[in-house]
């Protein structure tokens, strides 16, 4: 066995995770390089030392696609939609950008209206009502050419049920641009509701060219220094090849949140709990997650950017609350924390590199729950810095600064708190049966709070919590997707039926581990729920696994058909086993509280603090610290 | 500033914020997890509020703008009667606390033992509460009574017993009662979500600081919106503007307003001139009039600026009594909800930008309701349009202006359901006002219908286009054709299989010349 290495490319920092050939974990950390991500990826193999003929996977988190929507630096795209539907992507779903901010824009879409083409056609269900003639394909052809596309979009209204008119677009405009890619929306998410698969696909024509070329440029930088091709994450936490992550490049938008859970995952098994809440807070936001069953909860849906991605992702709720955060107050004379984040550059006041701003990490420093001389990246503290930065405020409240300091912990733990809350009661989750694993740089500082607030009565600190979601990258499985439309009544959806799909599907996606899901509802509904499909399965078995959790979920069912929207396969590699356990040294230091994983059997009793070697752990009045084999801490009520 | 907020740490102010929002987020899931019905469950037609033991508004998760600020009434409805901890009073009755009849709002009264220590109200449009036609929202209605069944403030749970007689009358009165069972027990289910968040709450803080805490909230949230008023200037402005028609017939319903900002802070909003009730459903209560004007002051605050009645206190409203903005029994007002609340909206932006505050142009001021009915089944939808411009760009193009902010429903999931096909749904290009910058466009949509069916329409801004602002010129005005010759705004008409139905929904006004 050789080693697998796990890279998260984040805003500030690259991140590493190695599992050796014993199972064991080596971390590293090196500033990112956002002009060209890849640069950093090589800099942090470089620092890992390990030869590239010794390892036998690189696994990547990339925020190249959330960047490119971000930045709209992504392919010209020309579109090819129905006759009388052509502004699909303009109209949306007719609901305003901010529900009191009238003057607020959405996002223009992705393709320009100048630059779609209409296609005369219709069909309804898997009927046609007007053909598609081969001369309308060569009209169409010429227009589409005719505006330069660097790739093409084929989005054509019922597609979900058949594809047959894309299909054909499809091969004429292959025949007349054979250069130029061709995406289809029944190819990219083949399921009903034409806004969000036309958006979707657009989204994936829109970021591809750009996703194959840094993926290329990054495997040859890899092949240069003799390293194995890389594997990108996608936002469903399995890993793909680059040639296969190229052509979904839509489904890397949430990479990186993504491996974060899939970690904070592998460590609850380790520790031996299956239900958790999950909450990652870096430098400028906090994500919240939910992991069931001992997996992370994925679910289609979500948006990047203001751009629909309907495509399966590891749910994350993101709020604008972090260690940069910046405090102040609003015209009602109220202290606030954020939104606006001084970042990673220039940074907390206390990180001395420019920043004058008070921010929640200068609150940390000035209650003394950050050690000056232990902090990772090489950053030292300046306490004088984050005392002058908060005293104007203090000075404007008529209090201590020391109490501006409490109350801005105390606002960010009441925003992440109702983002943990959102993500669990909307599932029919109740926090108080689940474990907080709390992770990221300064999610261990907030674990036992934002627990009180939830009356949660155990937080899991992994070890590695500054860069778990490397570690989730580097145990995560290659996993590869297909995806297939229904359309069916669960008593039309005999075994042999859905043995034959299963089939279908198996032969475009390989994988030991397979995993299909039917994506199911009552007829009328407006969104389905993610049912489990096993072998020997018909629909009445898919119907009565629906109406469980359906009633779990909702608290009702309904005397109603069960319609089979669509199917899903996710096919698995096996999963990279890592041994979490703590290294043979340094020993814990009891005196400081210094764990950097070495052997400890402590129990601590709050309110303390212990020091990690990426993070701090503050534990809270009425908790209690026992450190764990496998690494981390086991926090508890007492 | 009262002297028991005083006492209140303002360093507390954004965390209890947080705290009963939360609160009120955790009804809405709960509401929106359990619902029956698409109109709650997917157009998410439906408000959680939660008060305190005095009856003030402390949070509310607003979902749709026209329920803004309109709950406190339903509470202050059951108040004025012998209420007791532990009950779910239920009511619709616009004449006490309810909006128009299908909203049907529940008020938990929150106990702690026999002490009452507050309140958690839930309103959800239903999608049919009886009366003259399917929906609810019948065309040519004169009365109340023919809208459906009026429901006063009574008890559907008393002392934490239900009332099974009262709801089996209740349902008796319904087209659908299973599915309005199952959307009345999520609401139950969120109301008591809010209780056990508010018992919660107030077991971690303590009784007294809870009520001090509340206080400063509602303080606080005036206090903002003060500071923007102050911000804005003392101004003056009118506007007068009508309804193009009240259902029964087409003569204009005039309303006018004038406005003032104060030196400390207060807009007053005195609809004298405004038209007496009239005789269609296009009426609203008071309630109505109220929260399109606390949407519009909403609309000049910032996002952050929490959602509590403390906002509602800087608006001081003077209202001609028994008018069509202020209608009481025996007035239709199904109509009123969704088109004179547009109008009242629309009349206050016009008053707003007279007196020289930079608001947006005119939108399109109408959610173009259109309702189709055939032999076993219904469809009713509102369609987007254009927004006003503004001093800071175009106006965003076809979406729900206003009071309104329900999604559209996609053509592929028509198609397969109803008996009709969309052969157009397009942006209607050029249909926003010009200006420096231009208003947003409207949209087309064309239904061709397979079959026998009536379709109803209630439109708005066919004839009076929407008004630019500061020179702008006005949007386009609607337009609504069968088989390509123009029809009325407001109508019912009976349509054969192969019928195209065309709505063209009004673009925004201009601003800027």
């Amino acid at each position: 066995m050789s080693w697998s290495v796990g890279i998260d490319v984040g805003g500030t920092f690259t991140d590493l995770a190695a599992v050796g050939p014993d199972g064991a974990l080596r971390t590293g950390k090196v500033l990112s390089t956002p002009a060209d991500q890849g640069a950093g990826v090589a800099d942090a193999l470089a620092r890992f030392g390990v030869p590239g003929a010794e390892i036998a996977r690189i696994a990547h988190g990339t925020t190249v696609v959330t960047n490119l929507l971000l930045e709209r630096s992504g392919a010209r795209v020309v579109a090819c939609l129905t006759e009388g539907a052509t502004d699909l992507l303009e109209l949306r779903r007719q609901e305003r950008a901010a529900l009191y901010d009238l003057t607020a824009h959405h996002p223009a879409p992705l393709v320009d209206h100048t630059r779609v083409v209409a296609v005369r056609e219709r069909m309804n269900g898997d009927q046609v009502r007007v053909a598609l003639t081969r001369e309308e394909c060569e009209r169409v052809a010429d227009a589409v050419a005719a505006l330069e596309p660097e790739i093409v979009l084929v989005a054509l209204l019922h597609s979900y049920a058949s594809d047959a008119h894309e299909r054909l677009l499809a091969e004429s405009l292959r025949r007349r641009l054979r250069h130029v890619e061709v995406v289809r929306s029944g190819d990219v998410l083949p399921e009903i509701r034409e806004y969000e698969r036309t958006a979707t696909a657009a989204a994936e024509a829109y970021a591809r060219p750009r996703v194959m070329h840094y993926l290329g440029m990054l495997e040859r930088r890899l092949a240069s220094t003799g390293h194995p091709a890389p594997m990108v994450m996608t936002s469903g936490g399995g890993m793909r090849t680059t040639h296969d992550a190229a052509r979904g490049a839509a489904s890397l938008a949430l990479s990186g949140p993504a491996g974060g859970v899939v970690g904070a995952a592998a460590v609850l098994r380790a520790a031996g709990f299956t239900q958790a809440l999950t909450i990652d807070i870096g430098g400028t936001s906090a994500d919240a997650g939910l992991i069931q069953q001992g997996e992370p909860l994925v679910e289609p849906g979500g948006e990047v950017a203001g751009i629909p991605i309907a495509l399966p992702r590891v749910l994350v709720e993101t709020v604008s609350a972090g260690g940069g955060s910046i405090l102040w107050i609003d015209d009602g004379g109220a202290l606030r924390v954020g939104p606006r984040s001084a970042g990673a550059n220039p940074g907390p006041a206390a990180f001395a590199r420019g920043g004058t701003a008070p921010t929640l990490t200068d609150a940390h420093v000035l209650l003394g729950h950050l050690d000056a001389t232990h902090l990772s990246g090489g950053v030292t503290l300046d306490p004088a810095a984050a005392q002058a930065a908060i005293a104007p405020l203090a000075a404007t409240l008529g209090v201590a600064p020391a109490a501006v300091a409490v109350a801005a912990l105390a606002i960010a733990d009441a925003a992440m708190a109702r983002a943990l809350r959102r993500v669990s009661v909307d599932r029919g989750v109740d926090p108080r049966d689940a474990v907080l694993v709390a992770f990221g740089g300064a999610g261990p500082l907030h674990g036992t709070a934002l627990a009180d607030l939830l009356e949660m009565r155990t937080v899991l600190i992994p070890p590695h919590a500054g860069v778990l979601s490397a570690v989730g990258l580097a145990m995560a499985p290659e996993r590869r997707e297909a995806a297939s439309s229904v359309m069916l009544r669960a008593d039309a959806f005999t075994e042999p039926r859905c043995t034959s799909l299963c089939q279908a599907l198996a032969a475009r996606a390989e994988g030991e581990d397979r995993r299909y899901v039917a994506r199911v509802r009552y007829e009328g509904q407006g969104h389905e729920l993610d049912i489990p499909v096993r072998d020997g399965d018909d629909g009445h078995a898919i119907a009565a696994r629906f109406t469980s959790l359906h009633q779990l979920r909702t608290g009702f069912t309904l005397d109603r058909a069960v319609e089979i929207v669509a199917m899903r396969l996710a096919a698995s590699g096996p999963q990279r086993a890592a041994t979490f356990a703590r290294s043979a040294a340094p020993t814990f230091d009891a005196a400081r509280r210094i764990d950097e994983g070495g052997p400890c059997d402590a129990v601590l009793d709050g309110p303390t603090t212990i020091i990690l070697s990426d993070a701090t752990v503050r534990i809270s009045a009425g908790w209690r610290a026992r450190a764990l084999a496998v690494g981390g801490w086991l926090v508890e009520r007492v | 500033m009262s002297a028991q907020t005083a006492r209140f740490d303002p360093l507390g102010l954004a965390v209890m914020s947080h705290a009963v929002a939360m609160i009120a987020e955790d009804m809405g899931s709960v509401l929106m997890r359990g619902a029956l019905s698409p109109n709650i469950r997917e157009r998410r037609d439906a408000s959680c509020a939660l008060f305190d033991a005095r009856g003030r508004m402390i949070a509310q998760a607003a979902h749709i703008p026209v329920h803004l600020g309109a709950m406190p009434e339903s509470v202050r409805a059951v108040m004025a009667r012998p209420y007791a901890s532990g009950d779910v009073w239920i009511l619709n009755d616009p004449n006490h606390g309810g909006s128009h009849l299908p909203d049907l709002t529940l008020v938990e009264v929150i106990g702690d033992g026999s002490e009452v220590i507050g309140f958690a109200a839930v309103r959800a449009h239903h999608a049919d509460v009886g009366g003259m036609s399917p929906g609810s929202m019948p065309f040519g209605a004169t009365e109340l009574v023919q809208e459906g069944i009026v429901i006063p403030p009574v008890r559907l749970v008393a002392g934490g017993v239900p009332d099974e007689a009262l709801l089996a009358l209740l349902l008796a009165n319904v087209r659908t009662p299973g599915e309005r069972r199952g959307d009345l027990a999520a609401q139950r289910a969120a109301c008591a979500t809010g209780a056990a968040g508010w018992r919660a709450l107030r077991a971690r803080v303590g009784a007294s600081a809870l009520d001090a805490a509340a206080g400063a909230l509602l303080d606080y949230a005036e206090r903002r919106a003060s500071a923007r008023l102050e911000e804005v200037g003392v101004r003056r402005g009118f506007a007068e503007d009508a309804l193009e028609g009240d259902g029964v017939t087409d003569a204009p319903v005039p309303l006018r307003v004038e406005v003032a900002i104060t030196a400390s802070g207060r807009l007053q909003l005195d609809f004298t001139g405004t038209s007496p009730r009239v005789r269609g459903n296009v009426n609203c209560p008071v309630q109505v009039t109220r929260a399109a004007s606390l949407f519009v002051l909403r609309t000049l605050l910032a996002d952050d600026v929490p959602t509590n009645e403390g906002i509602a206190r800087v608006i001081d409203l003077k209202v001609p009594d028994d008018s069509c903005i202020s209608a009481r029994w025996p007035a239709a007002v199904a109509a009123g909800n969704v088109e004179m609340s547009q109008r009242i909206t629309d009349l206050l932006f016009a008053a707003l930008a007279d007196a020289g505050v930079p608001v947006i142009a005119q939108g399109q001021g109408t959610m173009n309701n259109v309702t189709f009915g055939g032999a076993g089944w219904t469809f009713y939808e509102t369609l987007g349009g254009g927004q006003g411009a503004s001093a800071v760009g175009a106006g965003p193009s076809a979406v729900h202006v206003g009071m309104s902010n329900t999604r559209n429903t996609p053509i592929e999931s028509l198609e397969r359901a109803y008996p009709m096909e969309i052969e157009r749904y397009a942006i209607r290009r050029g249909s926003g006002g010009k200006g420096k910058h231009a208003g947003g466009d409207g949209v087309v949509r064309r239904y061709r219908v397979l079959e026998y069916c009536t379709v109803t329409l209630l439109t708005e801004r066919r004839h009076r286009a929407p008004t630019g602002a500061m020179g702008g010129r006005p949007g386009a005005p609607g337009r609504n054709l069968l088989n390509g010759t123009e029809v009325p705004a407001k109508c019912r008409l009976q349509l054969q299989p192969g019928d195209v139905l065309t709505i063209e929904t009004p673009g925004g006004g201009g601003w800027g010349g």
